[in-house]
């Protein structure tokens, strides 16, 4: 575990500067390390606003004035008049051969966009796993190219797999469809429109997103699945390290072992681990969809919830603290400290006004009981 | 706009010292837009940019044959802007009084509404535009010409760990004085 801090090489890392080495170490130390990580999104946010710079095209009068000017400085050069480009084919000793090159030039101009297509700018490399995908109306027979704008669909028995830049793959299951926006040193984003996927990424965080009908996934260092169904909602399974799903001000933050469902227009739910109880999670659901179509809490789901929650379920139960209101917040509150006590500093009060500081200080201390190394440990219940 | 242009072909670049009128307006059209921007960038005034353009190209056709192809012909291009465009900012500075700039400025938005992708743009500049030198100058190699941190400490005669330093602190000095545009750029 390295404890050397890594600010003074965000930059270079975010451009992609620094060597394999320096930079897996600067990516392992940002999964680890809030401050670091803070301050890698303030840099990373830099050079997003350092990237709008456009380019200003120079005045059309700009050579005119050039040219004057050069020539008044006296060093004018005499403008050396270029031959004709292909002089020799105007030539009647010519003719016949430049009329053969014409009519083979035009020969292999027919038949060359087929077999030399353009080029398709930055783009991801696709491997045929089974069946027939397709990238357009293209078969992908072994390999292909996925560019930008590009879609790639699987059929019932078909998949792929596409490598993500060098930061990782992801394996495309069958009735799939996935679209490549966006693939820079600072950015690499797919979009699911429908199926199911599994990401493995090994990059720093919030470098790989995925857009789906309901919210945006954005890894955070992590191997997940995400499914998206015909009606938009989608299912974020974890396998490890943590995604974040968001739409517009609502997120929530998914680590290994927990799933999250989103629903379009509403945006990510409450996470859950996947060992809780059935109880727990059809309540859960309850509260959930409850709250999205009524805007209002189902308490008696609620007191269901909390009744059957565990340590491990106390992710649950911190995401729910800003998601309900009123006594329905100081239930949630009271079965969280009596779970795990809040630590010294965070008070009953402060969280239940949502004071930032010591929900994530809170947050802090219950994160470890949320992994997956701690399942079958003292803290489970 | 962050990738690099192609190289130009190095025949034009040996006609042109052969005083080929014709290859240097190929030249010109190659660069003109990238050293049109930095100026703009480090003048923050168009038409001061405009006038420092034409000097850097009459500068370049004049000296283009003191280039030995020692180093690529983009560093040491793009080191006559640098130092073209700090020249003329110190003479800015000592002979003209500050109202007289025509700063390219746009007025900050109150926090609920929607900024354009021109408006970011404009904020950008403007941010750019007052940054220290130091700072801005890696900034606009690196982002208007798309050079590596090598590229970069080539031109400005640094180490690439000052490069990496200094747009760190340029980073970050946008980052904070752009803050309300942050939920503007798309996630």
């Amino acid at each position: 575990m390295f404890s050397r801090h890594v600010s003074s090489l965000t930059s270079a890392y975010c451009h992609d500067e620094l060597s394999p080495t320096e930079s897996r170490r600067v990516a392992e130390h940002l999964i680890s390390c809030p401050r670091c990580r803070a301050e890698f999104e303030e840099i990373k946010f830099g050079a997003r606003l350092a990237a709008q710079l456009p380019l200003i095209e120079a005045p059309d009068s700009l050579w005119h004035k050039t040219e004057i000017a050069l020539n008044r400085d006296g060093r004018a050069v005499p403008i050396r008049k270029r031959g004709r480009i292909i002089p020799f084919l105007m030539q009647p000793r010519f003719a016949l051969s430049s009329l053969a090159l014409v009519v083979l030039v035009i020969a292999v101009a027919t038949f060359w966009p087929r077999q030399a297509p353009k080029s398709l700018g930055p783009s991801w490399d696709v491997a045929r796993l089974n069946g027939a995908p397709r990238i357009g109306a293209d078969l992908v027979s072994d390999k292909a190219k996925l560019g930008i704008g590009q879609w790639l669909e699987t059929d019932t028995n078909s998949r792929a797999q596409i490598s993500v830049s060098d930061i990782g793959q992801v394996e495309i299951d069958p009735n799939s469809r996935v679209r490549l926006v966006e693939t820079k040193p600072t950015e690499h984003r797919l979009e699911l429109a429908q199926g199911r996927l599994s990401a493995r990424i090994s990059a720093p965080p919030k470098l790989f997103f995925v857009n789906t009908p309901s919210g945006v996934a954005e890894d955070l260092g992590c191997a997940y699945t995400l499914e998206v169904d015909k009606a938009g909602n989608s299912l974020l399974r974890v396998t490890t390290g943590w995604v974040s799903l968001q739409l517009k001000d609502r997120e929530s933050v998914v680590p290994a072992g927990a799933a999250c469902a989103t629903r379009p227009g509403t945006g990510p739910g409450t996470p859950y681990f996947e060992d809780a109880s059935e109880i727990f999670r059809a309540a859960l659901t309850r509260v959930d969809s409850d709250h999205d179509s009524a805007g209002q809490t189902n308490t008696a789901s609620l007191k269901v919830v909390l009744a059957n929650s565990r340590v491990r379920d106390t992710l649950t139960l911190w995401n729910l603290l800003p998601r309900v209101a009123g006594s329905d917040r100081a239930l949630v509150y009271d079965r969280l400290a009596a779970l795990v006590p809040p630590p010294s500093g965070v008070t009953r009060e402060g969280v239940l006004k949502l004071n930032q500081q010591m929900l994530d200080a809170w947050k802090e201390q219950l994160e470890y009981r949320w992994s997956d190394r701690l399942s079958s440990g003292p803290f489970k219940t | 706009m962050q990738s690099s242009p192609d190289s130009i072909n190095p025949g034009v670049i040996r006609a042109c010292q052969q005083g080929d009128r014709e290859a240097f307006r190929l030249l010109f059209e190659a660069y003109k837009d990238r050293v049109f921007s930095i100026a703009c960038y480090s003048l923050g005034n168009e038409a001061a940019a405009d006038d420092v353009t034409q000097q850097i190209f009459v500068k370049l056709f004049t000296r283009i044959g003191q280039f030995r192809g020692d180093s690529e012909f983009t560093t040491w291009l793009y080191r006559l802007v640098i130092n073209s465009c700090l020249d003329e900012r110190r003479k800015q500075k000592r002979f003209l009084p500050v109202e007289e700039f025509t700063p390219m400025t746009v007025p900050r938005k109150p926090p609920e509404t929607r900024y354009e992708r021109r408006e970011i743009a404009d904020s950008v500049r403007e941010a750019i535009g007052g940054l220290k030198p130091k700072m801005r100058m890696p900034i606009m190699l690196k982002y208007v010409e798309g050079f590596s941190y090598e590229e970069i400490a080539e031109v400005l005669g640094c180490s690439k760990g000052t490069v990496a330093s200094r747009l760190n602190r340029a980073h970050k000095a946008l980052a904070k004085k752009l803050s309300h545009l942050r939920g503007e750029l798309e996630l």
